[in-house]
């Protein structure tokens, strides 16, 4: 056996976890594709973001907290190990609104949830002129926002390079241009690669992003995945502008500021088109007026990895015990509790996650 | 939004000759381009030039004024001083021009992008006081701004005509440090017959070569080890040639080994191109009309390759044929009666061409920087960390990108994209074509939040889902 763990996928999804694994001591080997293939990874808007999500799924709410929190921890060491800061902020979030009602509707969604929660769900509603206090840069048009305390924004890009470089380091294996077309299971597991090459390993972990549509009905599992659209744009760097995030505006690291994000219904379509931008810069001029003189310099689309009701799969097969798929739209969110918390979930050590909320046999019902 | 039979995006040779033959024959023609007149770079200002630059620029300029010329006489929409920044299916063709953004919709496209300078990435290249002999020539052109106490260093005939340029304004290069070596030149000669053929071409180079000794201009060829020295600006090219080590001390350094085709508006909408080893760059994939893989999508001039402005006019000529028969404006045998001298005098004006590409190939030090050397200079990332995200399992420069930023500024990886390429296929020992190249996405020139914003408010946009 080539090792104990074979993952399929080297995105943020798959490396989060061979990184966790492999850190554990497991022998690990990633299976990833060719620099043309749809990498959500690499459209990632950045957000590390829990308000919105499972407003009427509370365990999805509290998963995406717990991710949250350790986020500052999986940050720190995979930065002290690389030497390259992830520039990891959580000083909290917004989302801003333009209409009194429907900020009104979503408060009193929060207050649901909050209750089910057992009264553990911290946000903070701002008026606009409590909004402007905070972001100056926020036109007279916003109502107020909600500010999630818990939210934050990291860069993506730093993320899965960070990953892609510790996981080496502590040994394990990355074979590049690689795509999996076939897995049976003589003793173990045995992948078989369009280039003719094969892997065997004890245990799969199957995060191929959409490419799981195709893979995951080989090892049993549904796999009910669909890409969806997201649109972003960023601007030329521009001093300071914003201190926090908010759902569709962050300053990154370097200055620009990133606009996003369509959720568009188009198939396996990743292009950008006029209309959208011009809708994104549209909204974006709307909360912050001062953009208006700002450049863009890039667009990008990337395709989102959507399950029918939007949360994450985590799911052992059936007719191939062993095998497991694990797949979500909030890669960078999850990523800290697929490093820490999946390994103890995939290896069925006591204190796991208890992750049945996420089976795919939720939608046989 | 305005609509027209065809499109053509650059006023270039090829552009000016397309736009005025589907003009004359029938089809409703708008020519986008960013300069405020026509003439492309070639030609730039042509019209408007006086009798003293054209004497200092050469009768091959002064030639521009013919294709200018047809164009103002013609019914082509010239919209000039427009950024086409979007090329959508359709066609749908997003603009900039005085400030606001528009759009154009035509059956066909025509793209005339021209050419870019390659970019010769050295040591010290990005410093204040380094630019392009490429630039250097259009600020000749357009102000009649003439650089003093320059090198002029690389390889490729553009050199020749600069520094000629320079000499017969009265501002003579200090030296012209060429990269080529005799072996080179040597192993050119086995193009000679075919270059023959093209003898006006070779008669003009020698004749440049002939002008600059006579005004005393130091030449070095086979030079090795190119570097700019200085502290905040550029203040000697240092370099090795003749087994001897030189240092000139200047204050411009002119840099130039040759022109690539400039393929971002195609790639942004998906043309397939190959990598060309005879000209080492990518080249869209043709059929012999200037015709894409793309239907109603065609590409002449040096954007297809490049061939110089001869080539380019007669390219954009052949183009219009097809595309005014395609739309029912000129029938086939009408359109093969025209092609047909085009075609001749095309492999005329190509025969020069193979020798003129292995006389003057690209400088191998910019085609393998040190690690040091910075490459994408929007980013400033060195070669050393291109290299590295091999390393880190980055097949191609998609993935290197995400890792170091290169490509990711204002110039949309323009001026880093064939480097990048270049390194990560000699480190993974892929070919450049199975390394790939950037994905190109609009905005293909930067354009602001407001004018985009702008074309949401007036309905420029169709709703769609969200």
């Amino acid at each position: 056996m080539q090792a104990e763990y074979a993952i399929i996928g080297g995105g943020v999804v798959g490396l989060s976890v061979a990184w966790g694994l492999q850190r554990r001591g497991l022998r690990v080997v990633v299976l990833d594709g060719s620099d043309g293939d749809f990498r959500a990874s690499r459209g990632n808007f950045g957000l590390i973001w829990v308000q919105g999500k499972g407003m009427y799924a509370p365990r999805y709410a509290e998963w995406t907290r717990g991710s949250a929190a350790l986020w500052a921890a999986f940050a720190s060491e995979l930065g002290e190990c690389t030497g390259r800061d992830l520039w990891l902020r959580q000083d909290g979030g917004y989302e801003v609104f333009f209409d009194d009602a429907e900020m009104a509707r979503t408060a009193a969604a929060y207050e649901g949830l909050k209750a089910r929660l057992g009264g553990d769900y911290p946000y903070e509603i701002l008026g606009g002129n409590a909004l402007r206090r905070e972001e100056p840069a926020i036109g007279p048009r916003a109502v107020g926002a909600i500010l999630h305390g818990e939210d934050g924004h990291t860069s993506p890009l730093l993320l899965l390079r960070a990953l892609a470089d510790d996981f080496r380091r502590l040994g394990g294996r990355v074979l590049t241009g690689r795509q999996v077309i076939a897995v049976d299971r003589p003793d173990g597991f045995r992948m078989t690669c369009a280039d003719g090459e094969t892997v065997e390993a004890g245990k799969i972990v199957l995060a191929a992003g959409l490419g799981a549509a195709t893979l995951g009905p080989m090892l049993g599992f549904r796999a009910p995945v669909r890409p969806q659209r997201g649109q972003i744009l960023i601007t030329e760097k521009l001093p300071k502008l914003l201190r926090r995030p908010t759902v569709d505006l962050r300053q990154v690291e370097a200055g620009g500021v990133q606009i996003g994000a369509t959720n568009e219904e188009v198939g396996f379509d990743d292009h950008s088109t006029q209309p959208a931008m011009a809708r994104l810069a549209a909204r974006a001029v709307e909360t912050v007026p001062a953009l208006a003189k700002a450049q863009i310099v890039r667009s990008w689309a990337a395709l989102r990895v959507m399950t029918p009701d939007g949360l994450p799969i985590y799911q052992e097969s059936a007719a191939m015990p062993g095998a497991f798929l694990v797949t979500c739209h909030s890669g960078i969110t999850l990523a800290a509790a697929h490093a820490l918390r999946l390994p103890d979930w995939l290896e069925a050590k006591r204190g796991a996650p208890d992750l049945a909320a996420f089976s795919e046999d939720r939608f046989s019902r | 939004m305005a609509e027209f039979d065809l499109a053509i995006i650059g006023a270039g040779p090829a552009g000016m000759a397309a736009a005025v033959t589907a003009d004359k024959a029938g089809l409703r023609v708008a020519l986008l381009d960013e300069q405020p007149r026509p003439g492309g770079q070639i030609y730039r200002n042509v019209s408007q030039a006086s009798a003293d630059r054209v004497r200092v620029l050469g009768a091959d300029y002064a030639l521009g004024r013919g294709l200018t010329t047809a164009l103002a006489e013609s019914g082509v929409q010239h919209i000039h001083g427009a950024v086409v920044w979007a090329i959508e299916d359709g066609f749908r063709l997003s603009y900039t021009a005085n400030g606001t953004a528009a759009q154009v919709s035509a059956r066909r496209v025509l793209i005339a992008t021209g050419a870019l300078e390659r970019p010769l990435p050295i040591p010290g290249w990005t410093l204040p006081g380094v630019m392009t002999a490429g630039a250097a020539q259009i600020l000749l052109k357009g102000s009649g701004i003439v650089p003093r106490q320059a090198v002029l260093a690389g390889s490729g005939p553009l050199i020749y005509l600069v520094a000629a340029q320079m000499v017969r304004a009265g501002v003579p290069p200090l030296a012209l440090v060429e990269t080529q070596s005799t072996r080179d030149m040597i192993g050119a000669l086995r193009h000679m017959p075919g270059a023959l053929r093209g003898w006006r071409g070779l008669a003009k180079g020698l004749g440049l070569i002939r002008e600059l000794r006579r005004a005393g201009v130091k030449r070095f060829t086979g030079a090795d080890r190119l570097k700019v020295e200085g502290m905040d600006r550029a203040e000697a090219l240092c370099f090795r040639a003749g087994g001897e080590d030189h240092r000139i001390a200047c204050e411009t350094v002119l840099l130039h080994h040759g022109v690539v085709p400039n393929t971002q508006v195609a790639r942004s909408i998906g043309v397939s191109h190959r990598w060309s080893s005879a000209q080492q760059t990518f080249t869209p994939v043709l059929d012999a009309w200037g015709g894409t893989d793309r239907p109603g999508l065609f590409i002449a001039g040096d954007g297809a390759g490049i061939s110089g402005a001869m080539v380019a006019e007669i390219a954009g000529r052949l183009a219009a044929l097809k595309l005014a028969e395609e739309a029912g404006h000129l029938g086939i045998s009408e359109r093969d009666r025209r092609a047909a001298p085009l075609l001749r005098a095309r492999a005329r004006e190509l025969a020069i061409r193979p020798f003129l590409d292995a006389a003057y190939p690209p400088y191998p030090g910019a085609l393998r920087p040190d690690d040091d050397t910075l490459i994408c200079r929007c980013e400033e990332v060195t070669a050393g960390e291109i290299r590295q995200t091999a390393t880190l399992g980055c097949l191609g420069p998609n993935q290197a990108k995400s890792f170091t930023r290169a490509g990711m500024g204002p110039c949309q990886g323009r001026y880093c994209g064939l480097t990048v390429t270049a390194i990560l296929s000699q480190t993974t020992g892929q070919s450049p074509d199975e390394t790939g190249y950037y994905r190109i996405r609009p905005p293909l020139k930067p354009v602001t939040l407001a004018e985009l914003a702008a074309m949401a408010e007036t309905g420029a946009t169709n709703p769609e889902g969200e």
